[in-house]
């Protein structure tokens, strides 16, 4: 009865036109796009792997076997563990962790500066200077990164050129090419909550704490990073989720020994063609992700409202 | 206590280095795109040359994915934006228990992982399909309004992140002011509200075009078999790399300049009309009407000049002595290699049964294909070596150990010297070569871009 | 055209919140009609029921004899004035002024003509091709009336409009108001917590707390025969006593109080009536309150001056009572006759009974 109410309200306040349009469109989104394929996916993830043509008959049975299979591997295999699976995964997380850290220690102090030191149009132009690389698609960016670190890239010229080096490093083999166009691939998505969150403060507060003999690392301890973790939160937030769901840069960089865990997903769909394991991995990977930002969400006490602003 | 002056030179050097980092990238891969090296690189220097814009220009795959990336920006575009702006017009209404709930949903999808959508996306469809006893080459199985639907589910997201933060400013008042002087709810909207958010939509409609346009980690799953921009760059990019691509890159980064400068303009123009509104005191609305049309804009002439002059000093500078320069850098390194053949040919021969046991498959982007490459050899290089490349090329530098990370090993295949390698065996045929050159010596290249003598002995 | 309002025994609840309660009024055709209330008691929530905006959950809305119930604030003939003016941002004034008739479907040239009377009208000639923008605040106020009298409302609602304006412009408006009213003779109901405003402009005022209607009268009634005391506390300012009262005899009670027995007038109203043993508030205007020179009266206290302000026109005293040290004001015309009080001067001050008023205790206004 209140249901019916509520809808005849919102029709007679938008106009039936205008309802109309919200419901079908917010519908399709939330249900077409959204909830409804993820449901599909986990009923998918949780069923026996058949052809399309004997889906719904008995062979299309539910099991755990593909969430099985990440953990223990086949019933054939001699290890105890799908060591290789795991540590695919478990690396794919370090390194997103380590990616995360890297990016927050690189654009903290930069949006620090940009938002507090920096004045004017220096600051502006900066700030708009900082978009640009992101105008060019990731794919791009990883490719510049290869040119770089290559054995015969400008990095390795230069080393052996110094005499630093007299036999080139492979970067790429090392992870480490990877690591910095990764770190390179999200460093927006860290730098600009931050910016915002530490614009918003107030310079007077600085000055106070100064005034009152605050060494600076204090002032930034005590003053600046409170104020700032919301922004802080929400960067590392989408700086992790996008880096542990990247794909193009450890396709391009990774080294040989080196998969990233959206690869092995990527290898069920389109060699393995096994798109019932393809699904539980993929579940697996967001239910990961989603875990992991609440926990550090909690050790951190932040709420998602403040950080999603 | 560290000195004042210190502490500001740390400071300044930790910011240009941050910004070395940021645009050092880019540079090296723009300068790239103008070195006559077949592997992109900006050091060593051989010659000046604008042939990779020939080379991406006649790159009909590559043609096909920008169109298909267009069609699809534009689908996500059409899509999007009313799904964002409903959304948003939603979130204003929902009641406060709804309210987190409802955020979270449609907030969602901008954190879960891409392929993780695409996977879904493709999933239920297919799905769909399936239960509506649709065909294979029914709209369920097409790649691209797969990908449209796929990238839409996020970057309304995105759009409707833009609305709210433009509705939140929006006074309802004027809205209810509307109805009460007699409109209807549709004539409200269109004549208050949408006109309202019209800057909102313009920046959404762009975002949501940029965004798609980009989109790889969705794309790649939900495309099947089509093939957009980033899909085909990507496996450019894996299986082989040539300047073609820094060409490619140096044409979207000048592009966006061509948009910012424009859209600073507009900008301007429109600072400029709210300023002489406020300055002209009795409205003399013809005042401010009858501004100069926008190409006329001094801003965007000088624009224009200088684009012309840059691109035709780039293009003369390109074109004129570029084989001569070739030829002289060619004599070069072929004396300096000659010798190194001689050294490391000795040096090889001891130390390549020891190789060929010890040492692990190096340097493939993918494991499993990486023993296909140990059969032919365990060091990239090693196919220098073959007799078919001692009559070679001056191209594979010996004095590079590692060159077989950027994968010139099978450049002198001979599945490559006789040209069959069409552009579709880069990604199809790994066997090949996974990170090849090979159709840099494709027949039609051999002719035109390359000339023989750039790659004979 | 003009036509009365009506509402009838109106219920306006949100979730357990009741914003109007038993709410029964009847506007003139051609009133102008306030509702004065301290913000949050409701008045501008039963503006909007009776502009559409919102459906009461109980009781009807009739305006012009004809129920409103279904229907839409688009079509009826009502016209609202914003608190905020709701000027609408990116249209010039004519298109403001005239959006009523665009939406209808009228030509442009029709349009253009009905704005350039009705600019003259509200003295802004010349100024129709301007944006919002580029108005005072004054003339935004002006196109705002204009922009609502466009649509030919039969009633016209005014949600505090004066509140954005300063102290000067907001009196002159007030007589521009009303005498715009009195030009067009349609019906106005006007919504202020500025008890000037209500006294000055209206013909009939109704005042508010907590969604209830404490009382409707004309000003002079609302300002010296309050029927309640939250009405007494909010109109004006007036000196409070709490007492019991003891007699009641021919219209006059006597009510025991910290300061012994006051003697005041009861109300005329029998719903505010008072009886022996009642426990009431006694409320005397500040003017009313006078020093005593010899002459009795019938309430006389004691009393020490705190301080005294200078007005220009008024002298504000502030006293505190021999008997109970209770603050009382007091104010008196300065016709040049008076010598100021030093502080802690003994004096004696009075109120006649006539003045005073006791009332059944019950909500005060707040301070």
């Amino acid at each position: 009865m209140n249901l019916v109410n509520y809808w005849r309200e919102f029709f007679l306040k938008n106009g039936t036109a205008v309802a109309l349009f919200m419901i079908i469109a917010v519908g399709m989104w939330l249900f077409m796009m959204i909830i409804l394929p993820q449901l599909f996916m986990l009923d998918f993830s949780i069923r026996a792997n058949v052809p399309p043509p004997k889906f719904g008959t008995e062979e299309h049975y539910y099991t755990l076997e593909h969430y099985k299979y990440m953990v223990f591997g086949s019933a054939l295999a001699t290890d105890t563990f799908n060591v290789i699976d795991l540590s695919v995964f478990f690396r794919t997380i370090g390194a997103a962790i380590f990616v995360t850290l890297i990016d927050l220690a690189i654009c903290y102090p930069i949006a620090y500066y940009l938002a507090q030191v920096a004045t004017g149009g220096w600051s502006r132009l900066m700030v708009l200077s900082l978009i640009v690389p992101f105008w060019i698609n990731e794919i791009l960016r990883a490719f510049a990164f290869k040119i770089i670190f290559g054995s015969t890239g400008v990095i390795n010229n230069f080393l052996i050129a110094s005499g630093l080096l007299d036999q080139p490093y492979d970067f790429i083999r090392n992870d480490i090419a990877l690591w910095a166009g990764l770190s390179y691939a999200f460093i927006l998505l860290m730098i600009f909550p931050i910016y915002n969150a530490i614009e918003s403060l107030d310079k007077n507060q600085i000055e106070a704490a100064r005034d009152l003999g605050s060494p600076w690392w204090r002032i930034h301890w005590r003053i600046v990073v409170p104020h700032a973790k919301p922004g802080i939160s929400s960067g590392c937030t989408m700086v992790f989720m996008l880096t542990a769901g990247a794909l193009a840069a450890p396709q391009i960089l990774g080294g040989p020994s080196s998969l990233w865990f959206t690869q092995i997903i990527y290898q069920g769909f389109n060699q393995a063609g096994n798109w019932a394991r393809g699904s539980a991995y993929a579940i697996i990977l967001l239910v990961s992700c989603i875990v992991f930002v609440l926990v550090m969400m909690k050790i951190f006490k932040v709420r998602f409202g403040e950080m999603m602003k | 206590m560290i000195p004042d002056r210190v502490q500001k030179l740390l400071i300044i050097g930790f910011v240009a280095l941050f910004f070395v980092y940021l645009f050092g990238p880019l540079l090296v891969m723009g300068l790239s795109a103008f070195n006559t090296s077949n592997f992109p690189r900006m050091s060593p220097w051989d010659c000046f040359t604008v042939e990779w814009f020939d080379v991406l220009m006649n790159d009909a795959r590559l043609i096909t994915g920008v169109r298909n990336s267009v069609i699809i920006g534009l689908g996500v575009v059409v899509l999007a934006v009313p799904i964002g702006l409903a959304g948003a017009l939603m979130l204003m209404q929902v009641g406060p228990r709804v309210r987190p709930w409802y955020y979270t949903i449609t907030i969602a999808p901008i954190l879960v992982p891409g392929v993780v959508l695409g996977i879904s996306t493709l999933l239920f469809w297919d799905r769909i399909g399936l239960m509506l006893g649709a065909t294979e080459d029914s709209i369920f199985y097409d790649g691209m309004f797969l990908t449209i639907i796929g990238q839409a589910t996020f970057i309304s997201a995105y759009a409707m992140l833009i609305f709210i933060a433009r509705l939140q400013r929006f006074d309802v008042a004027l809205e209810e002011a509307a109805l009460d002087l007699g409109a209807t709810h549709v004539q409200a909207f269109r004549k208050i509200l949408l006109p309202y958010l019209r800057p909102a939509i313009g920046s959404a409609a762009v975002l949501a075009f940029l965004a798609s346009f980009e989109n790889y980690n969705t794309t790649i799953f939900t495309i099947i078999s089509s093939s957009t921009l980033t899909t085909v760059l990507a496996s450019k990019v894996r299986y082989g790399i040539d300047p073609s691509i820094s060409a490619l890159a140096v044409s979207i980064v000048f592009l966006t300049l061509v948009g910012a400068v424009i859209y600073e303009i507009v900008k301007r123009r429109e600072a400029r009309k709210v300023k002489a509104q406020m300055a002209v005191a009795r409205g003399e609305a013809t005042e401010t009407r009858k501004q100069r049309s926008f190409f006329s804009e001094p801003a965007f002439i000088m624009f224009v000049l200088i684009v012309i002059a840059g691109m035709g000093t780039i293009y003369f500078a390109g074109t004129i002595g570029v084989e001569e320069c070739k030829t002289v850098v060619k004599a070069e390194r072929q004396a300096e290699i000659q010798k190194r053949i001689a050294e490391r040919q000795q040096q090889q021969a001891s130390e390549r049964a020891v190789d060929v046991q010890s040492d692990p498959p190096k340097d493939e982007d993918q494991t499993d294909r990486a023993d296909k490459v140990t059969a032919k050899g365990t060091e990239g290089y090693q196919g220098v070596f073959a007799p078919a490349n001692l009559q070679g090329d001056s191209e594979s530098e010996p004095d590079e150990p590692a060159v077989g990370t950027e994968g010139y090993q099978n450049v002198f295949a001979p599945a490559n010297l006789t040209g069959d390698a069409t552009e579709n065996s880069a990604a199809d045929e790994p066997a090949i070569g996974t990170e090849g050159y090979q159709n840099v010596f494709s027949p039609e290249n051999l002719t035109e871009q390359v000339q023989p003598d750039a790659s004979g002995n | 055209m003009s036509a009365d309002v009506r509402l009838e025994t109106v219920w306006i609840r949100f979730g357990d919140f009741v914003a109007a309660r038993d709410v029964s009024l009847h506007i003139q055709d051609g009133e102008f009609f306030t509702i004065l209330g301290p913000s949050g008691c409701g008045k501008t929530t039963l503006l909007r029921a009776v502009s559409g905006f919102l459906t009461p959950s109980e009781g009807r809305v009739l305006i012009g004899g004809e129920d409103m119930a279904g229907i839409g604030p688009n079509r009826r003939p009502t016209a609202l004035i914003f608190q905020n003016l709701a000027l609408f941002p990116l249209m010039t004034i004519w298109e403001n002024i005239t959006f009523s008739l665009e939406v209808k479907g009228v030509g442009i040239k029709e349009r253009r003509k009905r704005a350039a009377e009705l600019l003259e009208l509200i003295a802004l000639k010349g100024h129709g091709d301007k944006m919002v923008s580029e108005l005072s605040g004054g003339q935004k106020q002006r196109v705002a009336i204009a922009r609502a009298l466009c649509a030919q409302p039969q009633v016209l609602l005014l949600d505090e409009p004066l509140s954005a304006l300063d102290l000067k412009l907001r009196q002159h408006m007030r007589t521009e108001l009303r005498a715009i009213q009195q030009q067009v003779g349609i019906t106005f109901i006007y919504i202020t917590h500025d008890q000037g405003e209500a006294l000055t402009m209206s013909d009939n005022v109704a005042v508010m707390r907590e969604g209830i209607v404490e009382q409707v009268s004309d000003g002079t009634t609302i300002y010296d025969e309050p029927d309640t005391s939250f009405v007494a506390s909010f109109v004006g300012e007036n000196n409070r006593f709490v007492g019991k009262v003891a007699r009641i005899s021919a219209g006059i009670a006597e009510v025991n109080t910290e300061d012994g027995v006051l003697r005041a007038r009861c109300s005329t109203n029998p719903q505010s009536a008072v009886s022996k043993g009642d426990d009431v508030f006694v409320f005397v205007r500040p003017e009313s309150v006078r020093f005593l020179d010899g002459a009795p009266t019938d309430n006389q206290f004691k009393a020490k001056v705190y301080h005294e302000e200078f007005e220009g026109n008024l002298w504000q005293v502030f006293l505190d009572l021999a008997s109970s040290q209770k603050r009382v004001k007091m104010s008196y015309v300065n016709d040049g006759s008076i010598t100021p009080h030093s502080a802690d001067t003994e004096v004696a001050i009075g109120f006649s009974e006539r003045a005073a008023i006791a009332l059944p205790r019950g909500p005060l206004a707040a301070e």
